[in-house]
């Protein structure tokens, strides 16, 4: 009996060691081949440690990709998506949490339906549609185009955690004839602030990853995000691969860290989505 | 006395102020462009002149009916999906199972494992083009050292699918194992214990007390993955473009391709509308299983 219970136990360490080099190897291999030589990886082979002698190198590499200036692109990005996202979402929450009214039903389908359709499905009329109105190539159009996608998702973070605070915070403050308006921005918001932050993270994220719409729509060089700056290295072999995974290294670092810190919210708000719906 | 009553009117009215302008903003940058795009699958725009296209009615479905590329992109198109569902959802399961219940280093563990799913697409296309590639990547330095020679990974019909799932596996896994952990907290443990000190084996265990738990929250998962894998673009394009001889060549990376490098807007939206057909069906699938099991639980 002992034995067995010793062996289950081995085993079960055994398969959480193997999950672990399945899921981290891809970033350590990341982290690892940015400080490696080329003449080593496309040579003698590339070396399994990360050899920290080679900053110095990368960091002088990284000086020759307009990284700092993608990073800038994406942050503007991602940022107008977020306060945009946010802004129409808690409108969005407020009025599902907190009302009935005639059509609800259809605008939570609509909602649901946001998060089945594939990006690639309005590509074509959103590109026709802003070459008239001038959107395209500009990152306006880019994050208009983003927050159809993210502010469905904002809206259901928000909409959970409103649902969870109680109507009588509110009521006396409806009773003295407080503007409604006023109740969701200076009662409700300041209670959700976690969710807000969760809600935050999930569209700033959304529009920081986002290719497809922005490798169509932004045909200038100085526009570009991070994203479809670092896929333009597809296929072309002047820069070298180490400072190519530096880059996608730094691009990636900070979406690991926020992910990690809001997992579980993350979770409760994609699934929410889909289980209202 | 009308005072109150235009109040009242009002009152009525304040839902709307909050829901509109988010239902507007929708209206504009997301159902008239789905509308606009079943419109333009019926003329024969292109993208010289997107604005202007001739109806000619069901001729882009004819033609596409009639090519076998489509059949093809359909049948890519499923079989990912399918796959994906299959092993990302079987590892996320395995993975949630394996670090439920607390050991030492449990959070870094935890950590690791919901790697794949944080890094930004574009960032794990270059890693994993990197770890593919045909004479410098890790993977055939690892095969050649073995004996086995290289392998085509990206490039061949054979290994090209394959080779995109393990990437689609190492992105989804991490999120079904953090959905079916949250639904394992609802498991007593109590009467996991009662069940293994009856003497029942851990599979048994498994199927008589965990499962019933966790089965909405892989439904779900399942479900979620699936409408993603339909969705996603960024890493099958960059990987392999689609090919090789569109055997990767997914309905999104279709339509991007028809629309921009072969220039038919009006064929592309053809292709569209299958894909939105696609998303719906599954949805619905959703929501008939989500309903049934509603009146089962009732009963």
């Amino acid at each position: 009996m002992p034995f067995k219970k010793l062996t289950l136990k081995l085993s079960r360490y055994l398969l959480i060691g193997m999950l672990v080099v399945l899921a981290g190897f891809p970033v350590y291999w990341m982290a690892t081949t940015a400080l490696s030589l080329n003449s080593e990886l496309y040579g003698s082979g590339q070396v399994i440690w990360p050899q920290l002698q080679n900053f110095p190198q990368l960091w002088h590499e990284l000086g020759q990709v307009p990284i700092g200036l993608w990073l800038f692109n994406t942050l503007l990005i991602a940022a107008g998506g977020t306060v945009l996202s946010l802004t129409l979402g808690s409108l969005a929450g407020y009025a599902l949490s907190r009302f009935r009214f005639h059509g609800k039903g259809l605008v939570g389908f609509l909602l649901f339906m946001t998060q089945v359709v594939p990006e690639a499905l309005i590509l074509v009329p959103l590109y026709a549609m802003f070459i008239t109105s001038g959107l395209l190539n500009s990152l306006t159009g880019l994050v208009l185009a983003n927050v159809g996608f993210s502010l469905p998702v904002a809206c259901f973070v928000l909409k959970g955690a409103m649902d969870a605070v109680p109507y009588e915070i509110e009521e006396s403050a409806i009773i003295d004839n407080c503007p409604r308006f006023s109740v969701l921005t200076m009662i409700i918001l300041p209670l959700i602030m976690p969710s807000i932050a969760a809600a935050a993270v999930v569209a700033f994220f959304a529009g920081w990853n986002e290719f497809l719409f922005a490798s169509t729509f932004l045909m200038d060089r100085e526009n570009w995000p991070a994203s479809v700056g670092l896929a333009s290295f597809v296929g072309q072999y002047e820069t070298p691969m180490s400072a190519v995974m530096g880059a996608a290294l730094v691009f990636s670092i900070p979406a690991i860290v926020f992910f990690l810190l809001i997992q579980r919210k993350i979770v409760a708000g994609l699934t929410a989505g889909a289980v209202k719906g | 006395m009308t005072g109150s009553k235009i109040r009242s009117g009002m009152t009525r009215l304040v839902p709307y102020a909050f829901i509109l302008p988010p239902m507007i903003y929708l209206m504009v940058f997301m159902f008239w462009p789905l509308a606009r795009q079943m419109y333009m699958s019926l003329t024969n725009t292109r993208i010289i002149n997107p604005n202007r296209g001739r109806f000619i009615g069901l001729g882009n479905y004819e033609r596409l009916f009639d090519d076998p590329a489509f059949y093809l992109s359909l049948k890519a198109t499923l079989v990912y999906a399918v796959l994906a569902v299959v092993f990302g959802v079987s590892l996320g399961v395995i993975s949630a199972l394996a670090i439920d219940r607390p050991f030492k280093g449990r959070a870094v563990v935890r950590a690791i494992l919901l790697f794949g799913w944080a890094v930004p697409n574009v960032a794990a296309s270059l890693i994993w083009l990197w770890m593919y590639n045909d004479r410098s990547g890790v993977f055939n330095r690892i095969t050649e050292f073995l004996g086995l020679g290289r392998f085509p990974w990206l490039t061949s019909t054979e290994l090209a699918l394959g080779s995109i799932l393990a990437v689609t596996v190492w992105q989804v896994a991490p999120f079904v194992m953090l959905v079916v952990l949250a639904a394992l907290q609802s498991v007593p443990h109590e009467v996991r214990e009662a069940a293994r000190i009856d003497g029942a084996d851990g599979l048994s265990t498994f199927r008589a007390v965990t499962l019933p738990h966790i089965r909405p929250a892989i439904q779900l998962a399942s479900l979620l993955v699936c409408v993603w894998s339909i969705r996603r673009f960024d890493i099958i394009y960059l990987l392999t473009g689609g090919g090789p001889v569109g055997t990767t060549s997914t309905l999104v990376v279709k339509i991007r391709q028809i629309a921009f490098e072969g220039h038919e807007l009006g064929m592309a939206s053809a292709y569209g509308a299958v894909g939105l057909v696609l998303a719906l069906a599954i949805a619905a699938l959703h929501y008939v299983v989500e309903q049934r099991r509603m009146k089962w639980m009732s009963r």
